[in-house]
């Protein structure tokens, strides 16, 4: 695995290497003789190519030389230092590969621990490396179990629950005041960027009544007209209060803009409760609000703080996260383990289907059977041999899984001479049941 | 058999209220969901129960206490259920459980019943139809003082911005729950009482005997009126109305049930 982040490139580097479409570029990596199998990773905190290979050596240069000549990393190289761009690159091999596929695809690797788009990203990924046919059994096997344990990790820990932006803890404490935000009106105090984040949570929220008011009433008509809201200036507040559910305020100004006398007014008017955001500094609302029954008042450091206990959590729930990855690790290892007994069983059938095959034709032409009978004897001597066969095939499955497994493939070959291209033939001669036929190994056992 | 059934139910809304407890602390879902079929559970075999004491041979009567309260539990956890739309109000089996355990397992504890009970098809019909009344009014303004408790809980946390677990109701959910319980409790409360008055009117040729339990209902009836009155005539909500229900719920609660017992 190659590849840079969040914490390798600046974001200008990350931008520079981002793919759209990596299908193209994936169907001409894996053309080349390095690599076997392969899937490229973009998103705006990361672009690393995971693959498939069984010369990792010349594979690292293919795939550096892919950063630098496919990915636009040359510009990067040669408008600065060489290393410059080296020093953006991580490689992992192995185990190390695909444990970071798997805390990747589960979020312990994001920016923002938790976030749930990046496994949404991984799979598009997957999809474009099918798309290119770069990717075949053993990366296809490798992100099913990513995205399997990305999804353990969301079910059996707090990774993900608690918000960890102010604009969403806002939304969060909303919607422990309210039951259905989309039946709740909102009014915005201000135009800046701050109210546009805001405004763009709560219509993610699906609240459909929204007032923007600001002093200058041109910039709440443009940012009303940009979110289908309605623009007010400062003076209609009095009268916007009472029927509104949630007031955000951001705006510049010395003295507080809502009183507690006048938010007092106003609840007399109304029966629902009433959440006033204030993210303003100085601060644009009196801190006496939060006395008044029913209405929640939180400002800028009360939100801030709850983000951030909540990205501490997120953090802490990252070590349950990573045993959790450790164990799919491992079940993943066992399968690709496994892997290397499948020559081994190829061949050991091979074997014994030749036999049966070459003692049924000498033996069918002695008999002179009709087809019913040659059919029957087929049948048989084809049910022995899978009988026989059932117990060391599922033995040596199982045995490959383990690290010390592979004494257990080596056995196999020696007793039935897997290994001897001329046993076949010899084998042809022996007859079922002589017991000169037995395998050296099994003598020396003896 | 009837002991059988309600042992059963007891154990059932005990496991749920631990149950709604465990995935309250550990945040998880499904444990939360799986309290709330635990209380669906209990609630079902509450009801086979009540089934069979119309099955018994000499069927013991609701008018007496124990299965008095049984029947409020029962009403209280049908009630919570039907309301039990959101995810976050599964928050309230918590504390609905529990006290239906109470509830159940004091019924099953006191059953069988006095002697000095009237029984159920006796000649007058009116003792079970208050009993079944008061009691369906008393476990609704029961729901309605929890539903008060949860809501000053969660309204205080938001004021002093405590960090709350996040399967808590909402404040609007837990006022409306308030609100609805509230009104038809009253209801039935108010029938409850009339039909008592029918009940000792049959038996004695007057409505009002002046006993203990008849002038602590009247004051209690009263008192609840006065609540309804200011939670509907002065459309009053939130906080106040929460603690209204509370310390109505709590003067009910002894003026009923505290005095019985005393008595």
């Amino acid at each position: 695995m190659l590849g840079l982040n969040h914490r390798t490139a600046p974001v200008e580097a990350r931008e520079r290497f981002a793919v759209a479409d990596p299908a193209p570029l994936l169907a001409k990596l894996v053309t080349t003789d390095e690599i076997d199998e392969a899937v490229l990773i973009s998103t705006c905190n990361r672009v690393e190519v995971v693959a498939l290979t069984r010369r990792p050596d010349a594979a690292r240069l293919r795939l550096r030389s892919f950063f630098r000549r496919e990915l636009g990393g040359d510009e990067i190289a040669a408008s600065e230092d060489g290393r410059v761009l080296d020093g953006m690159l991580y490689e992992l091999h192995d185990a190390n590969a695909m444990r970071h596929v798997l805390r990747v695809a589960s979020s312990i690797d994001s920016m923002v621990v938790g976030e749930p788009q990046i496994l949404g990203q991984m799979k598009e990924a997957y999809r474009a490396a099918r798309e290119a046919d770069a990717c075949g059994a053993i990366l296809t096997r490798l992100f099913q179990c990513a995205f399997a344990t990305a999804k353990r990790v969301r079910r059996e820990t707090r990774i993900a629950e608690r918000p960890v932006s102010v604009a969403r803890v806002a939304v969060d404490l909303a919607r422990q005041i309210f039951e259905d935000l989309s039946e709740k009106s909102a009014l915005l105090i201000g135009a800046g960027e701050m109210v546009e984040i805001a405004l763009e949570a709560l219509r993610r929220e699906g609240l459909s009544d929204v007032c923007v008011a600001n002093r200058t009433r041109a910039h709440a008509a443009e940012l009303a007209e940009r979110f289908g809201a309605t623009a007010h200036g400062l003076e209609e507040i009095p009268t916007l209060l009472p029927r509104v559910d949630v007031v955000l305020s951001c705006i510049g100004g010395d003295a507080p803009l809502l009183t507690a006398p006048q938010v007092e007014t106003a609840m007399r008017e109304r029966s629902n409760p009433l959440f006033v955001i204030d993210i303003g500094v100085p601060r644009n609302v009196d801190p006496a609000v939060n006395r008044l029954d029913g209405v929640y008042l939180y400002d800028l450091d009360d939100l801030s703080e709850a983000a951030s206990a909540n990205a501490n959590e997120r953090r802490r729930e990252t070590v349950r996260a990573e045993a959790i990855v450790l164990e799919e690790q491992q079940r993943f290892d066992g399968w690709l383990t496994a892997l290397k007994a499948v020559p081994t069983i190829r061949d050991l059938k091979s074997r014994a289907e030749s036999i049966r095959l070459g003692e049924l034709e000498k033996s069918l032409g002695r008999l002179g059977l009709d087809e019913t009978q040659r059919e029957g004897v087929e049948a048989l001597t084809r049910a022995i041999v899978n009988k026989l066969l059932h117990a060391p095939v599922s033995r040596l499955r199982g045995q490959a899984e383990r690290e010390d497994g592979f004494g257990y493939l080596e056995a196999a070959r020696a007793l039935f001479d897997l290994d001897d291209p001329s046993a076949e033939a010899g084998a042809d001669e022996k007859t079922v049941g002589d017991k000169t036929a037995a395998p050296p190994a099994l003598k020396d056992d003896e | 058999m009837i002991l059988d059934l309600l042992q059963l139910t007891a154990a059932l809304y005990l496991a749920s209220g631990l149950t709604a407890w465990l995935g309250l602390v550990l945040e998880a879902r499904r444990t939360a969901r799986a309290a709330v079929f635990l209380l669906a559970g209990g609630a079902l075999v509450h009801t086979a129960s009540f089934a069979a004491f119309h099955l018994e041979a000499t069927p013991p009567p609701l008018t007496d206490l124990p299965a008095a309260v049984s029947v409020m539990a029962w009403v209280a956890v049908i009630f919570v259920l039907g309301f039990l739309r959101s995810e976050r109000l599964g928050a309230l089996v918590g504390l609905v459980a529990p006290v239906a355990f109470v509830g159940t397992f004091f019924g099953a504890l006191r059953l069988p019943h006095s002697a000095a009970a009237p029984l159920v098809g006796a000649a007058s019909s009116w003792p079970h139809l208050h009993v079944l009344l008061a009691s369906t009014g008393l476990a609704l303004l029961g729901v309605a003082g929890v539903a008060g408790t949860l809501f000053l809980y969660v309204d205080r946390s938001l004021k002093l911005r405590r960090r709350m677990r996040p399967r808590w109701p909402s404040l609007e959910a837990l006022d409306r729950m308030n609100r609805v319980a509230l009104a038809l409790g009253f209801l039935l409360l108010t029938l409850g009482v009339a039909t008592g008055m029918l009940w000792v009117e049959s038996e004695s040729g007057r409505p009002w005997t002046g006993t203990a339990h008849e002038t602590w209902s009247a004051l209690a009836w009263a008192v609840y009126a006065a609540l309804v009155v200011a939670r509907f005539g002065g459309h009053q909500q939130g906080r106040r109305a929460a603690v209204l229900a509370v310390a109505g719920f709590a003067f009910l609660f002894f003026a009923v049930i505290g005095v019985s017992l005393l008595a």
